[in-house]
């Protein structure tokens, strides 16, 4: 029985890591005993596979699952034993029983999010909107990626252009701190999966290289707010 | 509590932000304005070590099964962590209210090991709390400590209000007792101190004095309040099986150094190994039956949601029914991917029907603990253990399929000789040899070896308590000597930092004067002793320097064995004399029988249980 789980991953819970994550759902199931399909083999684990794992600091009020159950349990049942075993910050929103087997992780193309974030050396935050489009009309956008390997640390250069979609500026939401500096909300769909993905950090990274602003890090606050996957080049919810 | 906007700034920027969030399942949070007892269960290391320590969970619910106490947790804040809460001027808080320490009636700490010292000191600093415990004002807080350290507990003796010797959930409502009528009578912090030093196992050192010889070996060291007695007697659960055990733990979110549940089978071991101070101090051995056990596993599964029990106890094999209770415990939770893993593997009881059920879930390295290279030394030390039993139990290892073998030994142990530190290396050879005897298709697996060396540690309330311990340079020595003689890739060998062990020798075996020695060593940026990437040898070396006290003098010193020892005042139950025998004992080779094999008139059953063990 396949089941695909959409949930929550929000406030402090962002600070935990993916494979935390799978250990809180894994010891969840067997609070709530749910009866879930173990995989085969000394060190077997649970048959739960969840999409386009968040890095840690993110979060998300739309993540996506799939399990495999060995019974059916009805959706509602499901949502409420499991709601009751989970933390407050983690809610499971939805299920549905898949017919197919369609992996959600091959499925997901698209992770669309909000980012708040201060910017600095801005004399008015309209020109942002502008200066967001020059850099999108690049012919290429060239970020640095660092990659460890063993003891080595590898620069790499990586065009990201391609695996930026929309990028809008939420217009409600723009406050001023001081003369110069605005707390900004960026709504951005970026690729996310196997063939190309990328990080909302990178993404910012790659603004703060090309556009001549003070982007603050540190200051970022990043929430996921869908997945999509993609059919015919047309964007679809999941479930 | 404290200001949400600074830690949030914080968090972004530390390493792992989730030691600092709390809000795990099972944890507790009571609204501290409704409750009458505040009490901060301090571990002064990282959010991982602690989690994984039984004794926090244990007296966490105990607390807060109460209705009008809250007990919350606090950990030593990471360097990075530390860093950023002084840059955002953020006092230390408890994870469950966010709650600044200071506001607590009682922080309690619990001492695990002597080189989390300088962090009890640090973690009260950066909860703005005084370290000195006599410039502690009226409304502040209580500072408390407990565990196996206390045993010892002069060394920090300046800092702490009071420890409790012993079995702390025996012990820590009447303290709260006691605390309540305090706060409903108008008396002051002296008078709840002296309340306090009534209870038995409670001990207050600012009501003593010690008086010192010429040669600063000690004197005597007197009461000099009315209510403090001369000799504190540890407390005890007399029936384990009876006494409070919790239904659920906190559940980290993230991995912790032991990621499951311990099930406490039994405290204290009839070994009798003489450099084991848990071995004394925990005596008698009190089980827990097969039934309260199999309850308890059947509830901690269902609260918690972990896939592995650890049958914890100082020595495991030892339990009685222990084929029982894995075979019971194992036939019930095999469908529902439950393991079962049993530490502190004995070579002579090791039960090899047991471990092939244990097998069947789950398989992992094996270890076990020789303690010493040779025969004449593991008499001397009464490990009872053979060259025999290793042989067959690792063969038996290997032709289950194991591959990995993990040996422990101690270097620096009385009267040790060359032929006692190579004969680690003979040891390690030997596991070798048998795993290679074997028809090339019998052998699974890559073998590997490793032949792990600590530096002897002589522990108060032992029969080595008096002995001194090796020089930084011996211990060298001898590690070099092993060193270049392990020449086998199939061999690994692992040595402790000899530094941080003469350290330890120094606390373990300390009276009060040393209280100033870590407050300097602190000052001059001495935490996180215990952790290689932190640990500052030459700090420490400073701080003893800068005060005057010569290290040698505890570490390294032959005491005579009537000299006043800084825990003579502490009755585990044990008589001295029998302690002083068993020393005679080891220096004639001479082995003591196990205690469940006929008794051998340590004095407990007398202290404590009426005559029976």
């Amino acid at each position: 029985m396949n089941l695909r789980v959409k949930f929550t991953k929000e406030n402090y819970l962002k600070y935990i890591s993916h494979l935390d994550l799978m250990r809180l759902f894994k010891r969840a199931f067997r609070r709530g005993q749910m009866p879930i399909k173990y995989s085969q083999g000394f060190n077997a684990q649970p048959k739960l596979s969840i999409a386009n794992p968040l890095a840690l600091g993110i979060e998300s009020i739309e993540e996506y699952m799939d399990i495999d159950l060995n019974k059916k349990i009805p959706e509602e049942e499901f949502i409420k034993i499991m709601n009751k075993e989970l933390p407050e910050d983690i809610r499971i929103l939805d299920v549905k029983y898949l017919d197919n087997k369609k992996s959600i992780s091959s499925q997901i193309r698209w992770g669309y999010y909000q980012i708040k974030v201060r910017i600095g050396k801005i004399k008015d935050v309209k020109l942002l909107e502008s200066l967001i489009k020059e850099w999108l009309d690049k012919d290429q956008i060239i970020i640095k990626k660092i990659k460890r390997k063993r003891k080595k640390i590898i620069e790499k250069d990586k065009d990201i252009k391609h695996l930026i979609g929309n990028v809008t500026i939420s217009s409600e939401e723009k406050v001023k701190l001081s003369d110069s500096e605005y707390l900004v909300t960026i709504n951005c769909l970026l690729r996310a999966g196997d063939n190309g993905n990328l990080k909302p950090t990178d993404f910012l990274e790659g603004m703060d290289k090309y556009i001549d602003v003070d982007i603050d890090m540190d200051s970022a606050d990043i929430k996921r707010l869908n997945m999509f996957s993609e059919e015919k080049g047309e964007i679809k919810k999941p479930m | 509590m404290i200001d949400i906007d600074k830690f949030d700034r914080a968090l972004k920027r530390v390493e792992k932000p989730a030691r600092y969030i709390g809000m795990e399942k099972n944890s507790i949070k009571k609204d501290l304005d409704k409750v009458k007892i505040k009490f901060a269960f301090a571990f002064p290391d990282i959010y991982e070590v602690g989690m994984s320590h039984l004794g926090l969970h244990i007296l966490y619910n105990l607390l807060n099964n109460e209705e009008d106490i809250a007990c919350e947790r606090v950990f030593a804040p990471w360097i990075d962590m530390e860093e950023q809460m002084i840059e955002e001027e953020l006092p230390l808080f408890t994870l469950e209210n966010k709650e600044p320490i200071k506001y607590f009636d009682f922080i309690g700490f619990t001492l695990q090991y002597e080189m989390s010292y300088t962090n009890i000191i640090n973690m009260l600093y950066l909860g703005d709390v005084q370290i000195l415990s006599k410039n502690r004002k009226e409304t502040d807080p209580f500072v408390i400590a407990g565990g196996p350290c206390a045993y010892n507990p002069e060394p920090i003796a300046d800092i702490i209000d009071f420890f409790v010797i012993g079995d702390g959930e025996e012990v820590i409502l009447e303290i709260m007792n006691k605390y309540r009528k305090f706060t409903e009578s108008n008396s002051s912090r002296l008078n709840f101190l002296k309340e306090v030093s009534k209870i038995e196992g409670v001990y207050v050192p600012q009501f003593y004095r010690i008086d010192y010889k010429e040669d600063d070996t000690i004197d005597k060291m007197n009461p000099i309040v009315e209510e403090a007695s001369k000799v504190i007697k540890k407390r005890m659960v007399i029936n384990l099986d009876k006494s409070y055990y919790p239904d659920r733990l906190v559940v980290p979110y993230i991995e912790t150094v032991h990621d499951r549940i311990p099930l406490e089978i039994f405290r204290g071991c009839t070994r009798g190994c003489r450099f084991c101070q848990a071995g004394m101090i925990y005596r008698p051995v009190r089980e827990k039956s097969v039934n309260t056990l199999l309850n308890m596993a059947d509830e901690l599964i269902k609260n918690t949601g972990y896939d592995d029990i650890s049958l914890t106890s100082l020595s495991s094999c030892d339990y009685s029914e222990l084929q029982s209770l894995v075979l019971q415990l194992i036939s019930k939770y095999e469908k529902e991917q439950v393991g079962v893993s049993l530490p502190s593997l004995r070579l002579d009881s090791f039960s090899l029907d047991v471990l092939k059920e244990i097998e069947k879930v789950r398989k992992t390295g094996l270890t076990f603990a020789p303690e010493a290279g040779t025969q004449r030394l593991r008499d001397i030390i009464n490990k009872g253990v053979t060259e025999e039993d290793l042989t067959t139990a690792v063969s038996y290892a290997f032709s289950e399929g194991w591959s990995t073998i993990k040996l422990y030994f101690m270097i620096g142990l009385p009267t040790e000789t060359e032929e006692d530190i190579l004969g680690i290396r003979d040891l390690g050879y030997k596991v070798k040899d048998i795993f290679f005897s074997m028809p090339k298709e019998k052998r699974k697996g890559n073998l590997k070896v490793t032949l792990s060396a600590s530096c002897f540690i002589p522990k108060p309330f032992t029969p080595f308590q008096w002995i001194g311990q090796n020089s930084m340079n011996e211990f060298n020595e001898k590690i070099y000597l092993l060193k270049n003689n392990i020449r086998d890739k199939k061999v690994t060998f692992n040595y402790h930092d000899s530094k941080l062990s003469y350290l330890e020798a120094i606390l373990a075996r300390g009276d009060r004067r040393l209280s100033k020695v870590l407050i300097k060593a602190w000052e001059i940026g001495c935490k996180f002793d215990g952790w290689s990437e932190t640990f500052d040898f030459d700090k420490w070396m400073r701080a003893f320097k800068e005060e005057g006290i010569d290290g040698d003098f505890y570490a390294l010193r032959n005491r005579e064995l009537d000299e006043v020892l800084p825990w003579d005042f502490i009755d585990i139950g044990i008589n001295k004399e029998y302690l002083i025998e068993e020393f005679k004992k080891a220096t004639e080779e001479e082995l003591t029988r196990d205690c469940r094999l006929g008794c051998n008139n340590c004095g407990i059953n007398k202290s404590f249980t009426g005559g029976v063990c």
